[in-house]
């Protein structure tokens, strides 16, 4: 392979580098897309079987399905707020506090209802069981869900605290801003993907 | 070649005189932060346990202490990064306080010798021998183990070990495998190499690259773990129910299989990031060295094949700890849940193995036979072809298990189809060694071991694809025998060919040659002797994974048993010969090989920026018999 060569600097343009991270990010979605499918997957199949009459059996209280829409609209709020505050510099101030809260307000929410499982079985030995296939996918749906809203309001922490404390726009951060766009986006899809699978029960 | 060349200097950054905590962190204190804090949630999550049973002084409940080990073992594993020092740059990044540019120069490992193998080096010629060095011990493991199986097999009644020690030593010995096969080509080469012939500076992400390796580092105490808390008796495949009911030592096979899904995302979105848009000025895809390529699509195909099987492993560890029934009947589960996520990213990963060890060998061809690579666009053809089917085809584990019967037909035309671009793969290679003179090296070795071997493979491949055939051949030696095949055949070859094409820009030394071809002969000879005799025996019906078996197998036994001596003598004169040849091997020229693609053209040591000017690529990197 023959080639020239010509001068180098060893630190890329920031466009290069926001970039770079926006399809790194794009990849883990991906990844997390397959861990969304199985889950999903999971359920349908699961349901479909209804092994031994046990998906839901007879007389075991399940979750609304506006429980579950009620854990995925916050993800949409703060996909679509962190979105305006790309769009209007003025705001952005805000608008990541907003979304910052509007994430840590949907976790809670998830940690709540993970708090109430309505399908819990306790023996005399203490020893906790869920009843049913669908508590088993209801409950791994609602850890996913829980890992989403801690990533998530990390994320907008960051972009909360580097908005007040940075110069901005610097531009690497504008670009990280848009990475973390793809992120919220997704984690809001990948909500109301859940929310719709659990409104099947 | 020609060369237009501005230089102008580069700025080095003025050394900190604060030190700062990263210069303070490194595998030791990794190592410290990790048990203490696996300690501490051991005390406390035995405590809460224990008062949750009313402070009764009984033993926990297998639930409880599955609870407990597998907390215990996730919290090593964080602790562990946050004692080298990897959330430091997450952290920073959350207060506003970018890493400088010293501090950046400095986790890069910038003049600090042997030490920055122990730290967490965003280098990825650093990351490529630790990833090295890894699968070098894993190998060392699993092969040991692998001949403690062989031994106790060499007879009947042999028993030279407890049922139980057998049961384990299947199970630790197929995952462990596993594992460094799935990183035995893309973990050293991918990350040495691989940016080099790019004409990349660095890895797109040189942090996560880090994390990639100790994160998969923190996987392997958790893994021998398993030794200790019973073993894991469910064979590599951890069927459930079988593993819902398994002792604690499964839980060392949830945990590293989690943690080992976590590394290898990580590292396959960076590996595809490079070289999708690092690759320097004129590279364009065609002019891509066809290792690169095969080892993105390797890489590209396991991120999203690998999170079924993390889904897999949740599941299993929710049914043993928190009484979901995912995979148990009565609450509504089913097993054949599990079969259908694990095969779905158990066919594809047995091509995550195979792709860049076959990569490598095409990479190498072109070099010892003097003649441009045959049908560069064929070879990718193949690559994408088996990837694209690979998801296609894993309900042919599932036959015997009568999970959809009237689905078996299709996987059978799917499974079968696969040899279309897998012919591609061979018409490649024959066709850059047709009518060339190869120059008899021992990477060229490789290239003719992996044509026998993995033909083989293949070949025994079609018969297991086949319902009826399978209907007589599942379960059996013969399914062993042709998994190695493929497996060893392609992956490990590959591999051991790659170590000997790049040792001398990875050690700046040759490899012992006389030990390289000593080594060769006993693993080739033993390896098909190793696997006939085990083809042998199950065509004879020797069902696998059994510690004894009736006096008709006898002869097929020992002569598998003879050879995997054999293999194991090999490996140990190549460790050798890789381990004496870095302090002892004759100096390597830069380029001894007279290869043309661009790893070749940087000298040893590899400067930590890889280039001083990055190159612009003019023509293809195979222009073998074409002048200059």
């Amino acid at each position: 392979m023959s080639h020239d060569t010509e001068f180098h600097v060893h630190h890329d343009s920031d466009a290069a580098v926001g970039r770079r991270e926006r399809l790194g990010v794009r990849l883990l979605i991906v990844a997390d897309g397959a861990f969304l499918f199985s889950m999903i997957f999971s359920y349908f199949y699961l349901r479909n079987l209804n092994t031994n009459g046990a998906w839901l059996p007879k007389g075991v209280k399940h979750f609304s399905t506006g429980s579950a829409w009620q854990v995925a609209i916050p993800f949409v709020i703060a996909a679509i707020t962190h979105r305006l505050g790309q769009e209007n510099k003025q705001t952005r101030n805000l608008t990541s506090i907003v979304t910052f809260v509007v994430l840590l307000v949907g976790g809670y929410l998830q940690w709540k209802q993970m708090a109430h499982m309505p399908f819990l079985l306790k023996d005399d030995g203490g020893i906790v069981s869920f009843n049913g296939a669908y508590a088993s996918n209801w409950v791994l749906m609602a850890g996913t869900g829980i890992f989403h809203y801690i990533l998530g309001a990390f994320i907008a922490l960051g972009i909360l605290i580097r908005n007040r404390t940075t110069d901005l726009p610097h531009e690497l951060d504008v670009w990280r801003q848009r990475t973390a766009q793809s992120w919220f986006t997704w984690c809001a899809v990948a909500a109301v993907l859940t929310a719709l699978t659990l409104s099947v029960i | 070649m020609s060369t237009s060349t501005k230089s102008k200097d580069v700025a080095r950054p003025v050394p900190n005189p604060k030190r700062s905590l990263i210069t303070r962190l490194h595998m030791g204190t990794g190592v410290v932060v990790g048990v203490i804090l696996a300690a501490i949630v051991y005390y406390l999550l035995k405590k809460s346990l224990l008062t949750y049973t009313d402070g009764a002084a009984d033993p926990l409940s297998p639930h409880d202490n599955n609870i407990l080990l597998l907390g215990t073992m996730f919290t090593w594993s964080i602790g562990f990064m946050i004692g080298i020092g990897a959330l430091i740059g997450p952290w920073r990044w959350l207060v506003g306080k970018d890493l400088t540019d010293e501090e950046i120069l400095y986790m890069a490992g910038d003049g600090q010798g042997v030490k920055r193998y122990f730290k967490y080096c965003t280098d990825h010629k650093v990351v490529g021998i630790q990833y090295l060095v890894g699968v070098m011990t894993l190998l060392g493991v699993g092969g040991t183990m692998a001949m403690m199986i062989r031994t106790s097999l060499a007879r009947p009644g042999a028993h030279f070990v407890t049922p139980t020690v057998y049961n384990s030593l299947v199970g630790l010995h197929g995952i462990t495998m596993i594992i460094a096969m799935i990183i035995v080509a893309t973990g050293p080469f991918g990350n040495y190499i691989m940016p080099i012939m790019i004409g990349a500076y660095d890895m797109a992400f040189p942090r996560l690259n880090a994390l990639s390796w100790w994160v998969l580092f923190t996987a392997i105490p958790v893994l021998c773990s398993a030794w200790f808390l019973g073993g894991i008796p469910t064979g590599w495949t951890a069927y459930a129910p079988l593993s819902i009911q398994a002792g604690p030592g499964m839980n060392a096979f949830i945990a590293t299989i989690i943690i080992f899904a976590v590394s290898t995302a990580v590292a396959g979105m960076n590996i595809t990031t490079t070289v999708v848009a690092m690759r320097t000025k004129g590279m364009k895809w065609n002019r891509v060295p066809i290792f690169v390529i095969g080892s993105t699509i390797s890489v590209a195909l396991a991120i999203p094949a690998f999170p079924t099987f993390m889904v897999s492993m949740i599941m299993t560890g929710l049914d043993r700890t928190y009484n979901t029934g995912f995979f148990d009947a009565n609450m509504g589960g089913s097993g054949w849940l599990y079969a259908n996520l694990f095969w779905i990213m158990g066919h594809p990963e047995v091509y995550v193995i195979l792709i860049p060890g076959v990569a490598a060998l095409m990479e190498i061809a072109p070099v010892f036979v003097r003649k441009p690579l045959f049908s560069y666009n064929a070879a990718i053809m193949g690559f994408a072809g088996i990837a694209g089917l690979s998801i296609l085809v894993w309900a042919h584990h599932m036959y015997i298990a009568g999970w959809a019967p009237s689905l078996n037909g299709a996987f059978m035309v799917t499974t079968e189809m696969i040899s279309i671009p897998t012919g591609l793969l061979f018409l490649v290679l024959i066709g850059t060694l047709w009518r060339g003179k190869p120059w008899m090296k021992l990477p060229m070795l490789s290239i003719f071991a992996f044509i026998w071997d993995f033909l083989i493979g293949g070949i025994t491949g079609i018969y297991l694809s086949d319902v009826p055939a399978d209907g007589y051949l599942h379960g059996s030696m013969f399914v062993t025998a042709h998994f190695h095949f493929t497996l060893m055949g392609a992956a490990l070859t590959g591999a051991i060919g790659g170590l000997a094409y790049w040792y001398p820009k990875m050690t700046g030394r040759m490899l012992n040659e006389r030990a390289g071809y000593i080594s060769f002969w006993f693993v080739q000879i033993g390896f098909n002797v190793l696997f006939f005799g085990m083809f042998m025996a199950g065509a004879e019906g020797q069902p696998r994974r059994v510690l004894d078996y009736a006096a008709l197998y006898k002869n097929s036994n020992l002569i598998s048993t003879i050879g995997a001596y054999s293999v194991g003598i090999g490996m140990i004169i190549l460790l050798w010969a890789v381990i004496h040849s870095a302090r002892h091997g004759k100096v390597a020229p830069m380029n001894p090989w007279g290869a043309k693609t661009l790893e070749w053209t940087v000298p040893y040591p590899v400067p930590l920026t890889n280039f001083d000017e990055l190159p612009i690529i003019t023509s293809d990197p195979y222009g073998y018999g074409k002048g200059k």
